[in-house]
């Protein structure tokens, strides 16, 4: 299954540079949580798990995947559906399934899943242009997922769902008129979502977002305090395990959602470019499988995979640094969290996948 | 074609980021850093100590206790109501005033302690930290901080005056909000060398404001030591003295040769303790309402005139200006003649032919109205200035009052008449416009015992700037006039007989000590005024009574004056006297102090001994033209 030339073709680069961001991450939980802790343990497990899903996802042919996507994308959704009903609640909202030892967030592998169901739609679909049909299939099939984890409730993980649509429809070849005509229903559809589809909670994030000192002790807290953890790092930073706001739990979940403010604080802007640099290679280099893929299927896949990490990364950076609302979104690749980073290192399984099967019929 | 446009589309974003960062961290960096350390970091302040005050042996006099203060920081509060009434139920104060106190410094940021108890019982310690470990009143803070610590009998209350918050007036040059500074006596005019420097303790704090670990603590620095001039038991002596026979008043004892003060009173007193901590409203309303005044510093502030003491001016007028000599005699039928009028001396029969030593001696009115008159008022004036009588004193003591003694061309500036001569005679006897302090008066009975020089009474003898103890550098000597030695010796001998031969003021004589004295009785109101007052008024109308004295009368080491309030007679002053030079004396030479004997019997009403001090009583012979004049307004 494994043939010896396809490990000639493996990006090693990319490789690095994940594992790279992974140990960045790791140094950063472990300054924010203050040392060697069960955090820091559970982060290690959940590195070693995503590299064994890495290379199981770049060992089998992401053609059979793609043929197997209807099936994959069929248990997601039932595992998301089971969710809702019967999962862990913690903080307010369903999101895990609790399996003892520990617990999966079956939404974190919607995203691979969609990518690879909607890869398989539009790389397979034998008219080479995207028909209305397709759009409207495509839109069905990334509604399913997103609402399911919308209700759970977690919109952060359903909004980034949406890119991933969006991104391969875009490089199908959808029409332009078609986006313009999403982008007018969106608009419109604000304030009816605003009014009816939004929890109290998230329009109050929403609202001090726009005016984070109307309210410094409740909502707005977390993202002035995100600001001056970040701005107040400097150029070079306060250090490892000196920053203050960090090691002071002036920001909450600080190894969490504000990872990045962590190493903002603790490593300044040159740690911040050093981290950008990184994220920015990983990504390039991964559209580069997808210009580089043999099939629009590869291709698609790439970038379905690709829009959700770069979304999620875009967003959760601009958050750490205060200037986008507070939403529950975890920075890939660095945050805690065990199924996000199976997920996400399985998701770069599936680029590597397509970038070392170039060459192979 | 499209991926390129993704491309392009994440390095943008990606760029946006950077740019978002290097505005954030780098231009704004300064801006982030200072909130992000005033996030973790505190600065708490540290009272200093105020400098500890001893006594001229080195014996404590004021010095400094832990207190607990009891504060809100607001920045903890999820609930300020709720804390505030929960404290106020804890502590058992009054919820409303609490809120008022909260509510004036509602301006100050948050971070900020607000001070709701200044010296918190240890009950309310207990009872709050009980709570505090309940997380109930997260938002209060107990701290321990260095609280005045006064004498416990309100020794000397006036002089060393007392502390308290700063007034906005008072802040700058070192004193911020909420610092303790003097406020009155020795407190205030020695402020800033009392005060000391505060200190901070910067600390660290997470997010739930609970402290993690000091980052820098600046220790307080204790004010300077300062020892004062006055002798603990000489004060006390006369402190118990007051006490003993039963009326308030006033007190002070100096040495002549250079001005120190060892005896500072003023009766009745506050407790400066009260003030220490905070003083509450209710005590503070109650010593302003107090019909005693017992916030007067009577020693500086009262007037009072001085009645027959003021004789030894118009002696000293008459012998230095050379209108007399000590031989001259005057004969005493009992009352005398000055224009038109009739003015009586006190005893009735006359005190026959007396000379200047006899006259002080018996206090007879004749013989220094007829030296009044030859004076005339501006010499008495002049020779009352030079004896310090007029003025302040310039002792180091806030809010002295201006001692008065008339002349012409004061009343003609005050009330724009001239002077009528029949006025000198009254004042002669230290009767009329004549109103000076206790202090002045301990100036004059000085400077005679001294033999001229006016020296500055002063209260603050060294000073500890860190490298020992440094003498303080006594005031200037105001004048010094060097008395003819006739004139001293013929002043002193007629004081030393007032005290030990036939004089009024025998209860002061101390065998072999040679005290020297002299009575007087300041009217409180006219003897018509009291008759016509009789029965309906609450004032007391008692008149109050001087004794002025120096001892040994050849070399004096110490002069002073008592004065008594409401007393009625000087003569009740002079035991206090007695006690505070015997005490003296004792502890000079290592004997025992002595005790006071226990309480005599309440004094004895009706008079068995005729008051050679009191006012004269005046026979109208003609109508009166000079109705102005206070003798004429007595009548």
């Amino acid at each position: 299954m494994f043939e010896r030339r396809l490990y000639h073709h493996i990006d090693w680069g990319l490789l690095v540079a994940l594992l790279a961001l992974c140990g960045i991450g790791l140094a950063n939980i472990y300054s924010a949580t203050g040392g060697w802790t069960g955090v820091v343990e559970t982060q290690i497990y959940g590195i070693a798990l995503g590299v064994v899903a890495l290379v199981v996802c770049l060992s089998i042919d992401y053609r059979s995947l793609a043929d197997k996507s209807h099936l994959i994308y069929i248990g997601i959704a039932a595992l998301l559906l089971y969710v809702l009903f019967f999962g862990a609640v913690r903080g307010g909202s369903r999101r895990w399934i609790d399996l003892g030892a520990f617990n999966l967030q079956p939404s974190e592998f919607a995203k691979a899943a969609l990518a690879l169901v909607l890869a398989k739609l539009f790389g397979e679909s034998r008219r080479g242009v995207v028909t209305r049909v397709d759009l409207l299939i495509a839109g069905a099939l990334t509604a399913v997922p997103v609402f399911l984890v919308a209700r759970q409730p977690d919109l952060g993980t359903a909004v980034t769902l949406i890119p991933v649509a969006f991104a391969v429809a875009y490089v199908a070849g959808m029409p332009m008129r078609a986006l313009g005509v999403l982008a007018l229903v969106a608009a419109l559809a604000a304030p009816a979502v605003w009014t009816f589809a939004l929890q109290d909670y998230q329009r109050e994030r929403i609202s001090t977002f726009l005016d984070p000192a109307q309210d410094a002790r409740g909502a707005g807290y977390q993202q002035i305090q995100a600001r001056i953890t970040a701005g107040s790092g400097g150029l070079w930073g306060k250090g490892f395990q000196e920053g203050t706001q960090g090691q002071l739990r002036f920001l909450p979940v600080a190894h969490n959602d504000f990872i990045f403010s962590v190493l903002a604080e603790e490593h300044g802007f040159a740690g911040v470019l050093a981290a950008l640099g990184l994220y920015l290679f990983v990504i390039l280099r991964a559209l580069e499988a997808a210009r580089l893929a043999k099939d629009r299927l590869g291709a698609y896949l790439v970038l379905g995979v690709l829009a959700c990490f770069t979304f999620q990364v875009i967003y959760n950076i601009t958050m750490s640094a205060g200037l986008a609302p507070v939403k529950g979104l975890t920075l890939p690749l660095m945050s805690y969290g065990g199924s996000s980073m199976v997920a996400t290192l399985a998701g770069f399984g599936l680029i590597l996948n397509v970038r070392m099967r170039r060459f192979t019929n | 074609m499209r991926l390129v446009a993704l491309q392009v589309a994440v390095v943008v974003a990606f760029a946006a980021l950077a740019v978002g960062f290097w505005y954030l961290q780098i231009v704004q960096g300064a801006k982030y850093e200072e909130m992000a350390a005033n996030n973790f970091q505190r600065t708490l302040a540290l009272r200093a100590p105020r400098g500890v005050l001893y006594d001229r042996n080195g014996k404590v006099l004021v010095e400094n206790r832990s207190a607990y203060t009891v504060s809100i920081v607001r920045e903890h509060s999820t609930d300020l109501d709720r804390t505030v009434q929960l404290l106020s139920e804890v502590a058992g104060l009054d919820a409303g005033d609490v809120r008022q106190v909260v509510d004036r410094r509602r301006n100050e940021p948050i971070y900020r302690p607000i001070v709701v108890i200044e010296d918190a019982s240890l009950a309310q310690v207990a009872a709050i930290a009980a709570r505090r470990l309940d997380f109930e009143l997260p938002d209060v803070v107990i701290e321990e901080v260095p609280t005045r610590q006064y004498p416990t009998d309100a020794l000397a209350a006036h002089l060393f005056g007392y502390v308290g918050e700063a007034s906005d007036a008072q802040l700058g040059d070192g004193v911020t909000r909420g610092a303790i500074v003097g406020q009155s006596g020795v407190e205030r005019v020695y402020n800033k060398l009392l005060m000391g420097q505060d200190g901070e303790r910067r600390v660290v704090v997470n997010s739930l404001g609970r402290e993690i670990r000091t980052e820098e603590e600046i220790p307080p620095r204790e004010g300077r030591r300062v020892q004062l001039t006055v002798d603990y038991d000489l004060q006390k002596a006369a402190e118990d003295g007051f006490k003993h026979a039963g009326f308030n008043g006033a007190a002070l004892v100096m040495d002549p040769r250079n001005g120190e003060v060892l005896t500072y009173v003023s009766l009745p007193a506050y407790d400066p303790n009260d003030f220490a901590g905070g003083i509450d409203r209710a005590t503070w309303a109650s010593l302003n309402a107090d019909t005693l005044r017992p916030l007067q510093n009577r020693a500086i502030q009262g007037r009072y005139s001085p009645g027959s003491t003021f004789k030894l001016v118009v002696a000293t007028a008459a012998l230095e200006e050379g209108l007399v000599t000590p031989d001259f005699k005057v004969n005493c039928p009992g009352g005398a003649s000055f224009f038109g009028r009739y003015f009586l001396c006190h005893l009735k029969g006359g005190h026959g032919v007396v000379d200047m030593r006899h006259a002080i001696e018996k206090s007879c009115n004749v013989y220094f109205y007829t030296l009044g008159n030859m004076l005339g008022v501006d010499r008495i004036h002049k020779w009352a200035d030079k004896l310090g009588m007029t003025g302040k004193t310039g002792i180091d003591l806030p809010n002295e009052q201006e001692s008065i003694v008339p002349s012409t061309a004061w009343k003609l500036e005050r009330t724009g008449e001239r002077w009528y001569p029949g006025e000198t005679i009254s004042v002669s006897i230290g009767q009329g416009q004549v109103s000076v302090t206790p202090a002045a008066m301990a100036m004059m009975i000085t400077t005679i015992a001294n033999g001229g020089t006016r020296v500055t009474p002063h209260i603050i003898r060294a000073v500890d700037e860190g490298g020992g103890w440094r003498m303080a550098t006594p005031p200037a000597v105001a004048e010094r006039v060097a008395f003819r030695p006739e004139t001293l010796a013929a002043l002193h001998d007629g004081l030393w007989m007032a005290v030990n031969a036939a004089g009024t003021a025998g209860r002061a004589r101390i065998p072999g000590r040679d005290v020297a004295g002299k009575t007087g009785t300041a009217q409180v109101i006219s003897i018509q005024g009291r008759q016509a007052a009789r029965g309906n008024t609450g004032r007391d109308l008692r008149d109050h009574g001087w004794f002025v004295f120096f001892a040994p009368k050849d070399t004096p080491q110490l002069a002073g004056v008592i004065f008594g309030e409401h007393n009625e007679h000087g003569y009740l002053g002079a035991p206090i006297a007695k006690h505070v030079i015997e005490t003296y004396f004792a502890k000079q030479e290592g004997r025992p102090l002595p005790v006071l004997p226990p309480k005599p019997a309440p004094a004895p009403t009706p008079r068995l001994e005729p008051d050679p001090d009191s006012p004269p009583v005046l026979l109208e012979t003609q109508p009166v033209a000079l109705n102005q004049s206070a003798v004429g307004s007595r009548q």
